[in-house]
C-alpha cells in the first residue's frame, strides 16, 4: 500500500511516499529556516504563505524521488491536528486535492500520532502493545501509554514550557540562531555538564508531570547575571539538567506502570546525549528503548504517511470535509493534554 | 470546455462549473473554507455528471482577500491543476467587480488599517491595483466624473457613499461575474501555476511590524 503523507504543522513543509507503513521511499522536508531567521522563531502567516509557495514542487520532488506518480498512490495522509491553524490548512487543502483528483482515500492523522508512530516505523514487528512513549519536541513533552493502535493513556505532560521550546529560547538568548537545540547540542560537547547546578524542575515528584519554564528563568537569569560566562558550560549543563528530568522520570513511569518497552520520539530525540543516556538507563533497568530514524525525527511527511498505514485499518478513511484543528485531542479517548489558561 | 472556478476570497466561498462560459451550477457557503471547499468541488462535479478528469481548466480568485481563505483555494487549485495537468486562470479580485460593468468604473476592498485596495477601470483597460488611505479614496472619488461607477466589494465606505447613486456595495463575488472575468483573465500553463502565490500588494502587518522593530534597533 503506497502512502502520501503531508505535513505542515509548523514552518516544515513535509512530503514523503512510505510504502506499507515501513519502507520510506522518498521523505522531502523544505526547510523555512531562511524566511523565519531574521525573526527568531516562527511566524505564522509567513509560514503559511511559504507553505504555499512551496507546497507543489515538494509533492512533486516527493514522487519523483520514489519514482512514483499520483495514479500509483493507493491513500494520502495529512496531519490536521495540532500545529499552526494558518499552516495546517494548506497542507490540508494540498491533501483534499489529491484524494479528489485520485479518487483515493484521505486519512486524517493527528499530528503527535505521526510522532508516536515515527518510533514504530520498520520495527512493528519488534514493538509490542502496550509501551510507553516519550515525545519531546518544541510544542510538546508528554509521556503517554499507548495502548493499541490509536489509543492512548496520557502519563504526564509539561504544565508549562516544552522542553524544545525552552531549548530553543535559550538558544536565542544565547544570540545562537534558530533553531536552537542542534546549536545547544554543538556547543555542549566541549563544555562541563556539572559546570552550573541548575535545578531539576519536578525531578522527584511521583508524577509524570513535567515543568521547564523555571529551568529556562533560572538559566537566563545565569546568563544576564553573568554575560562573559563560558557558553560551552553552561549549554552543557543546561541541556543535561532537561536530560536528568526526562530520563529519569521516563524510567521511573515505565517501572511503576510495568512497561518494559520505551520510544522515544519528537524533535529533541535527535539530541545524541538524550538518546545516549535513556538508552543506557533504559537497558540498566532491563528495559528496551527505540528510537527513531533520525530523518523521522524532525517534522515530516513519512511518519504522517507511517501512520496512516495503521490507523487507516482501525478507524478507515475520512470525508473530504474533515476539520482542521489548531489544538485537538488525542486518540479514541480524546487525550487533552494542554494546559486550559494557555490555550483559551 | 468544462471550467472550474474557486473563489475563496471572502466571507462566502464559491464553487462553480461552467461549460464552455455558460454556468452550469453554482454553489455558495458561508464560511469554513478548510472543511467543505472540497466537499463542494466533488458534489459539484457530481451535479454536472463529469468526474475530475473531465475539467479543461480551473479558474481561481488570486486575491487580495481573506489571507487563509486564499491560501486554502490556491493551494487546491494548484494541486487540482497539477494532477489533473490543467492550465490555471488566475483571476484577481478588483476585476471580478468589474467585469460586467459597462462603464468605467472603481473597485474598492478593504485592505486592513483604514487602507483599501483601489483600481480606477476603464473600458480600454486600465486595471493596476494600488493601495492608499480610505480618506484619499474618498475625496477621489468624490472629484471624479459622474458617470463612472463605484463597486466595492465589503462595505467599509457604505457610510461615506450611502447618498450616492454610483456606488454599488456587494458581500460576495456573483457566478455570472466570475465567469466573465475568465474571459479577461490571462491563462497560465501548470509548470508556472506551481509557483502561484495569493497576490498581495504589502507586507504582512507582522512582517511590518517586525521590519519596524529590527530598523529601530
Amino acid at each position: 500500500m503506497l502512502i502520501l503523507g503531508i505535513d505542515t504543522s509548523c514552518d516544515d513543509t513535509g512530503v514523503a511516499i512510505v510504502q506499507d507503513g515501513h519502507k520510506v521511499l522518498s521523505n522531502v522536508i523544505a526547510s523555512q529556516y531562511n524566511a523565519h531567521e531574521r525573526f527568531g522563531g516562527v511566524v505564522p502567516v509567513i509560514a503559511a504563505r511559504e507553505h504555499t509557495a512551496n507546497i507543489n514542487f515538494i509533492l512533486e520532488s516527493a514522487l519523483s524521488n520514489a519514482g512514483v506518480s499520483f495514479s500509483d498512490l493507493n491513500a494520502v495522509a495529512v496531519s490536521h491536528h495540532q500545529g499552526l491553524m494558518l499552516s495546517l490548512v494548506v497542507g490540508v487543502s494540498a491533501a483534499k486535492s489529491i484524494a479528489l483528483a485520485c479518487e483515493i482515500p484521505l486519512i486524517g492523522i493527528h499530528h503527535l500520532e505521526g510522532h508516536i508512530y515515527s518510533a514504530l516505523m520498520g520495527r512493528s514487528d519488534k514493538i509490542h502493545f502496550p509501551f510507553l512513549c516519550l515525545t519531546v519536541a518544541g510544542g510538546h513533552t508528554l509521556l503517554l501509554k499507548v495502548i493499541s493502535h490509536g489509543t492512548y493513556e496520557l502519563l504526564g505532560h509539561t504544565r508549562d514550557d516544552a522542553a524544545g521550546e525552552v531549548l530553543d529560547k535559550v538558544a536565542r538568548h544565547l544570540n545562537l540562531g534558530y533553531p536552537g537545540g542542534a546549536a545547544i547540542e554543538k556547543l555542549a560537547e566541549t563544555g562541563n555538564p556539572s559546570a552550573y547546578n541548575f535545578p531539576r524542575p519536578l525531578m522527584n515528584r511521583s508524577d509524570g508531570e513535567f515543568s521547564f519554564s523555571g529551568l529556562k528563568t533560572a538559566v537566563i537569569a545565569a546568563i544576564d547575571r553573568n554575560p562573559e560566562l563560558d557558553q560551552a558550560d553552561l549549554c552543557a549543563s543546561f541541556q543535561q539538567a532537561i536530560i536528568d528530568v526526562l530520563v529519569s522520570k521516563t524510567i521511573r513511569i515505565a517501572r511503576e506502570n510495568q512497561l518494559s518497552q520505551i520510544t522515544l520520539a519528537g524533535g529533541v530525540a535527535l539530541n545524541q546525549p538524550l538518546r545516549d543516556s535513556l538508552k543506557n538507563a533504559a537497558s540498566e533497568n532491563g528495559y528496551d528503548l527505540f528510537t527513531p530514524r533520525r530523518d523521522l525525527c524532525m517534522d515530516n511527511g513519512a511518519m504522517v504517511a507511517g501512520a496512516a498505514y495503521f490507523l487507516y485499518r482501525e478507524r478507515g478513511a475520512n470525508p473530504l470535509s474533515i476539520e482542521t484543528l489548531a489544538n485537538a485531542p488525542l486518540g479514541t479517548g480524546g487525550i487533552r493534554y494542554r494546559q486550559k489558561s494557555k490555550y483559551k | 470546455m468544462q471550467t472550474l472556478v474557486l473563489d475563496t476570497s471572502g466571507p462566502y466561498t464559491t464553487v462553480l462549473i461552467a461549460l464552455d462560459g455558460n454556468l452550469s451550477t453554482a454553489c455558495i457557503l458561508h464560511n469554513r473554507p478548510a472543511e467543505h471547499l472540497h466537499q463542494q468541488i466533488q458534489t459539484s462535479l457530481k451535479t454536472v455528471s463529469i468526474r475530475p478528469t473531465d475539467l479543461d481548466r480551473i479558474g481561481i480568485v488570486r486575491g487580495p482577500g481573506s489571507w487563509t481563505g486564499l491560501n486554502i483555494g490556491i493551494t487546491a487549485a494548484k494541486t487540482l491543476s497539477h494532477i489533473l495537468n490543467i492550465p490555471l486562470v488566475p483571476i484577481r479580485t478588483l476585476d471580478v467587480l468589474v467585469a460586467t460593468s459597462p462603464k468605467p468604473a472603481w473597485a474598492l476592498m478593504h485592505a486592513g488599517r483604514d487602507r483599501c485596495y483601489y483600481a480606477r477601470h476603464t473600458l480600454s483597460g486600465s486595471k493596476e491595483i494600488h493601495v492608499a488611505s480610505i480618506d484619499s479614496i474618498d475625496q477621489q472619488i468624490r472629484m471624479d466624473s459622474s458617470s463612472v461607477r463605484v463597486l466595492e466589494y465589503g462595505d467599509i465606505f457604505q457610510d461615506r457613499f450611502r447618498n450616492d447613486s454610483r456606488y454599488q456595495a456587494v458581500q460576495r463575488l456573483f457566478p455570472e461575474w466570475l465567469i466573465a472575468a475568465l474571459k479577461y483573465s490571462p491563462c497560465i500553463d501548470t509548470e508556472s501555476a506551481r509557483a502561484l502565490t495569493p497576490e498581495y500588494l504589502q507586507p504582512s502587518h507582522a512582517e511590518q511590524d517586525i521590519q519596524k522593530k529590527l530598523d529601530l534597533c
